[in-house]
């Protein structure tokens, strides 16, 4: 019956390979990434809880000591490119194909799980739009779309972040009130899409058979979900509202570097830390 | 039923019916209303069904405007939800006309019913649709069981009564397309491609051909088709489909049973090279 057609498209030839590597690339490495990413960015919030930098604003030292580890990480352009930027263009862009071969019958036909497949597609497209601002604009350092042409700065990762969300260091411009809630709206759609394609796959992939399973299995994605919902809103939460002041003292302290500087700063934060720490427990 | 013994009084009531009239394929469709009188209020007074009201409408073909009409055309068959042939959307919903209680969905007075043919099957007059495309997808997944042989074959494997439990429910699909109305991805063909979603019901006689002992030996072929093109990884998960069956059948779980099913396939086609 598999008869080669040359009528075939690629698409159609490859059509269940490319289903499956697009639910799979949902996961590893992009849904991989986000709750890394998230866990990262959050530290602005669970980083004050730390104790490790009592004497300053230990969200935006945490989050530098984060940054800074990132930055040391070898090939890391070659990383980006083909453990993100690639996956994240093929998922999208496939996505944005599945999702216009369906339709729309949410007004008439109003259950739960076709107001999540509803939503799945619409946070997909939102969320690409999203994506491709964020790393535009922080990543490529595409500063005419800043609020106030700021720049995000990797050695002040916090303080040029909360200026990224705010367009100024006190308080909002208009346009920074404006990207911060783009942000808000972006981060939750695209943890909702994680969350509820988690879900899918399971169903997608066969993992889970009965009725009784994909509750299960669903109650799991809601749990996932909720978690990195609450580290997605603190990160943002966290940026747009932290002192601008503090934060670049913090970040001064921890010292942003570059290749064998980063050892270095590591340890003497470590050793300043540590020597806080103890202080502090005195 | 009249009543056995006549003593108890039938009044009637009027329904109004809005109906989505269409002449035929590509003829465009025309909104038409009809006023129906319904029995209410008597013993066996519930038994008024939307094909009793469209059969009164076919004798009475005249609008609330007093303007003659051609008869409505519609398709019906058992009367007993079981055929799956007078499936329509009503109010908004797809469902069986002939099961559709007038004392339920117009109790009053002047209640209104609306009607409309199936929107992801060629329309051939009215609320009448053609479902050629589901037959023909049931025959592209093999959707039977292979028992012809030029000598006697003889008796199949025994079926367990776990299997038995799981098949029978499959096996009370009548085809009558709900699944693939409710469905968003499954979308209007005027023109067969071969190539479009499968859907629901399909998918589902897969499953339960597959897991029956002789119609197993068709099971690589199914899931070949299965696995392309059409098959069921162009599901979306909206579950609709399990919604909108009027037989319950479990058609997440058939559709998560197939998509393990071409999983371990595609895998194993993968290594082995057949």
């Amino acid at each position: 019956m598999n008869t080669v057609n040359e009528n075939e498209s690629f698409l159609e030839r490859h059509h269940y390979l490319l289903r499956r590597l697009h639910s799979l690339s949902g996961i590893v490495p992009i849904g991989t990434f986000l709750m890394i990413h998230l866990t990262t960015n959050s530290s602005i919030v669970w980083g004050l809880m730390d104790g490790k930098y009592p004497n300053m604003h230990g969200g935006a030292a945490t989050y530098q000591h984060e940054v800074n580890f990132i930055h040391s990480l070898p090939l890391l352009l070659l990383i980006e490119i083909f453990g993100l930027w690639l996956p994240i263009a093929f998922h999208a862009g496939l996505g944005v194909v599945y999702a216009l071969s369906g339709s729309n019958n949410v007004r008439r036909y109003k259950y739960q799980a076709n107001w999540r497949y509803a939503l799945q597609r619409l946070s997909g497209y939102i969320g690409v739009l999203f994506l491709f601002y964020h790393v535009a604009t922080l990543r490529w350092g595409w500063t005419f779309l800043m609020p106030g042409n700021t720049k995000w700065d990797s050695e002040f990762a916090a303080s040029t972040m909360a200026l990224a969300l705010r367009g100024e260091t006190d308080g909002f411009t208009a346009v920074g009130m404006a990207v911060a809630l783009f942000y808000m709206v972006g981060v939750s759609l695209l943890v909702f899409h994680m969350a509820n394609g988690v879900w899918t796959a399971a169903i997608t992939w066969g993992l889970t058979v009965t009725e009784t399973a994909q509750k299960r299995w669903g109650y799991v994605c809601a749990g996932l979900g909720a978690g990195l919902m609450a580290a997605a809103w603190a990160s943002v939460i966290g940026f747009a509202t932290l002192d601008y002041d503090k934060a670049r003292e913090a970040e001064e302290y921890i010292g942003g570097g570059h290749g064998s500087q980063i050892l270095e700063a590591e340890n003497e934060s470590v050793r300043h830390s540590g020597a806080a720490g103890s202080e502090a427990v005195r | 039923m009249a009543s056995s013994n006549g003593t108890v009084q039938a009044t009637t009531r009027t329904v109004r019916f809005r109906i989505e009239r269409s002449d035929g394929p590509g003829r465009g469709t025309r909104w038409e209303i009809f006023d129906v009188p319904v029995a209410s209020g008597g013993e066996g007074s519930g038994s008024a069904n939307v094909i009793s009201c469209l059969q009164w409408i076919a004798a009475h073909p005249v609008t609330v405007e007093g303007r003659e009409t051609t008869p409505i055309t519609f398709d019906c068959g058992c009367l007993e939800e079981v055929c799956g042939a007078c499936t329509m959307v009503i109010n908004g919903k797809v469902r069986q006309a002939c099961s559709c209680l007038i004392d339920d969905y117009a109790p009053n007075e002047g209640d209104e019913i609306t009607l409309e043919a199936m929107s992801k099957f060629p329309t051939v007059k009215d609320l009448f649709v053609d479902r050629t495309r589901l037959f023909n997808d049931l025959k592209r997944i093999k959707g039977w069981v292979p028992i012809d042989g030029s000598y006697n074959l003889g008796a199949g494997p025994r079926e367990t009564p776990d299997t038995q439990q799981v098949r029978y429910k499959l096996s009370e699909c009548m085809s009558c397309g709900c699944c693939l109305e409710a469905c968003p991805q499954y979308t209007l063909e005027v023109e067969p491609s071969g190539k479009g979603f499968v859907g629901a019901a399909v998918i589902s006689q897969a499953r339960y051909f597959n897991e029956h002992g002789t119609g197993s030996t068709l099971k690589k072929d199914r899931l070949d088709v299965m696995s392309g093109v059409g098959g069921v990884s162009d599901c979306g998960n909206a579950q609709n489909c399990a919604k909108a069956c009027p037989k319950e059948i479990p058609l997440t779980e058939s559709i998560a049973a197939i998509g393990r099913s071409t999983t371990f396939h595609r895998i194993k086609q993968f290594f082995s090279g057949k």
